[in-house]
């Protein structure tokens, strides 16, 4: 007598509870975290998102350890407001965001993805939310992190904000303005991503859109005088002016621009993104 | 209960009409979804799973409304494209087991029966390799592992063996016929291949621009005929034997059709009309070169509907 047993670990029938179109969505998100940051890919994919990652963190590493080492010298004069970080780290994020979204969406036209993507429970709403979703979580990371990390870090050297509820609320309003940043990035960049299948003309196409705008508008306000609220379709710049409103302050260029029309700036950007998004799958063959 | 079932089922693409009141039963097995190019193979897959809604008609899979239980029928059916596109740099076994969680597997469940999936098209000891570095009759075998890995009740595959050298076309109709038989998984292929469906299939529905020209079960559509074909050779000696075996055949009160030396003789009862053909060859001692049983095929219907 024996207690061995040989088990069959064939291919079998499942018996248990399957998963709807949240957890195909779930799926399709991480799937896209770790494509976006090559994780799970060979070492050239991970390469691009760690430089990223270091120019955007270098600012607020820079400005912690000069409060590291001079301490209270840079009280007051020296260092930054926490909402200014988002400024020095501005071409990492644009640079990331000419990557991010070309990566989602083109890759998955481009591999025959899409068609098994819309075979399964997701449908081309549920496939672009989970899109946007994994986006916007990877673009947190680079927008949000560094102002995080200068808060923390300048609270543990007792240079953060005074008691508990305003540090709550500087945390919330960077929280916000982070989020706005990435979410009209995001959906401007994923609206220019969607027009073609090739990923180097996606990420042209997002930089043609966020800087070629920029650069007229500039040209226009400094050049020829056009008024200041032109700024409104500068889809790079004005994301970012947020983040002062919050913090009741104003940048330079957008001192003439009041926050209502700041605020209805973005919400149009955002949703030019996405309706561009979304007309573009419209036409797109499903199988 | 019809695995797929279409009443007066039309698809029209502006002025052009892909589908065109389809009415078809596809029942359990293997059911090979025959036409040409453009016959609307992909269009009856694009409605079957609910990407596409037709311009009239109806349609169920599954006892499912592919548009109103979307979600719920994807989730039971498998699907493997025409296009042999795949992310190059992704190892075979994440890909199956990332489209077998988006098919709705547990991810505790996912990763074991990818690696079931792959073993069982025969890539077990590859699943580590990029899809990059596969060969198409690799990919070919993926693409089927993936439409299997979340245990469906039913797989459509568009043009599963395009591409693939002989060998390898063999392998994949095998393995189509092995999930069906072993798994009970019901399968519908489309081909342009008539032959590769003939071998494969157990049902038919033959498609030419946008209609059903035939559907049923394979063994009533093709096979043997009551036609029986005989070839004699001309000869010096004897140069009316052809002429004079034809005679007596018709005499016998067979029907003949002469081309040349052929000739296809058809009775009403095969073996009488054997005999009677060995008798007529021998009494006009006329030369066999071949008597061969007449076969329908694929081929032969799709002919017979463009005359």
């Amino acid at each position: 007598m024996t207690s061995a047993e040989i088990f069959d670990r064939g291919y079998r029938r499942f018996e248990g509870t399957r998963g709807g179109r949240g957890s195909a969505m779930r799926s399709v998100v991480w799937y896209t975290t770790k494509s976006i940051l090559g994780l799970g890919r060979k070492a050239r994919h991970k390469v691009f998102p760690v430089i990223v990652a270091v120019i955007a963190f270098l600012p607020a590493i820079i400005f912690l350890g000069m409060a590291i080492l001079i301490g209270d010298l840079l009280e007051g004069e020296l260092r930054p407001e926490y909402w200014e970080l988002f400024g020095f780290s501005f071409m990492a994020f644009l640079v990331f965001t000419t990557m991010v979204a070309p990566e989602a969406i083109v890759r998955d036209r481009r591999d025959g993805m899409l068609p098994l993507y819309l075979s399964t429970p997701l449908t081309k709403v549920t496939y672009l939310i989970s899109k946007g979703t994994a986006v916007i979580a990877t673009m947190m990371i680079i927008v949000l992190g560094p102002s995080l990390l200068a808060l923390v870090g300048f609270t543990v050297q007792g240079m953060g904000p005074d008691g508990f509820g305003t540090w709550i609320e500087t945390l919330a309003k960077l929280v916000l303005a982070a989020f706005t940043i990435v979410v009209v990035l995001g959906a401007v960049a994923l609206g220019a991503a969607s027009l073609t299948d090739r990923r180097a003309f996606a990420s042209v196409a997002v930089v043609m859109v966020l800087l070629g705008l920029s650069f007229f508008v500039e040209v226009m306000v400094n050049g020829v005088d056009a008024p200041e609220t032109l700024r409104l379709i500068d889809p790079l710049n004005l994301p970012f002016e947020v983040a002062p409103r919050l913090f009741d302050a104003k940048s330079e260029p957008f001192v003439e621009v009041s926050t209502s029309l700041v605020l209805l700036g973005n919400l149009g950007w955002v949703v030019a993104g996405v309706g561009t998004l979304a007309a573009s799958y419209r036409r797109l063959g499903a199988v | 209960m019809a695995v797929i079932s279409t009443t007066g089922l039309t698809m029209q693409f502006g002025s052009q009409r892909a589908l065109d009141s389809l009415d078809v039963e596809v029942p359990h097995g293997v059911t090979g979804l025959v036409g040409a190019n453009g016959a609307g193979k992909t269009t009856l897959m694009s409605i079957a799973l609910g990407l596409r809604s037709p311009t009239s008609g109806s349609i169920t899979v599954l006892g499912l409304d592919p548009h109103r239980d979307a979600a719920k029928l994807r989730s039971l059916v498998g699907y493997g494209p025409e296009r042999n596109l795949m992310p190059e740099d992704m190892p075979a076994s994440d890909f199956v087991k990332h489209l077998a969680e988006v098919r709705g597997m547990p991810r505790s469940e996912a990763k074991g029966r990818a690696s079931d999936a792959l073993w069982l098209v025969g890539l077990g000891e590859e699943r580590f390799r990029a899809l990059g570095t596969m060969s198409t009759g690799q990919r070919q075998r993926v693409k089927l592992a993936q439409a299997i890995a979340a245990d469906p009740s039913l797989v459509l595959l568009d043009e599963p063996t395009d591409g693939l050298d002989p060998v390898q076309r063999d392998e994949m109709l095998s393995l189509i016929k092995q999930i069906s038989a072993e798994y009970d998984i019901d399968v519908m292929l489309s081909s342009h291949l008539l032959e590769e469906v003939e071998r494969v299939c157990d049902h038919i529905v033959a498609l030419d621009a946008g209609t059903v020209v035939a559907q049923g079960p394979l063994d009533e559509l093709v096979g043997d005929t009551e036609v029986v074909v005989v070839e004699l050779v001309q000869i010096d000696d004897l140069p009316d034997s052809v002429a004079a075996v034809v005679v007596r055949l018709e005499h016998a009160g067979l029907d003949v059709d002469r081309r040349g030396d052929e000739l296809r003789v058809t009775g009403v009862e095969r073996g009488a009309t054997l005999n009677t053909i060995r008798d007529s060859i021998a009494a006009e001692q006329a030369r066999l070169r071949r008597v061969q049983i007449g076969r329908r095929t694929l081929e032969d219907l799709f002919t017979a509907v463009e005359s």
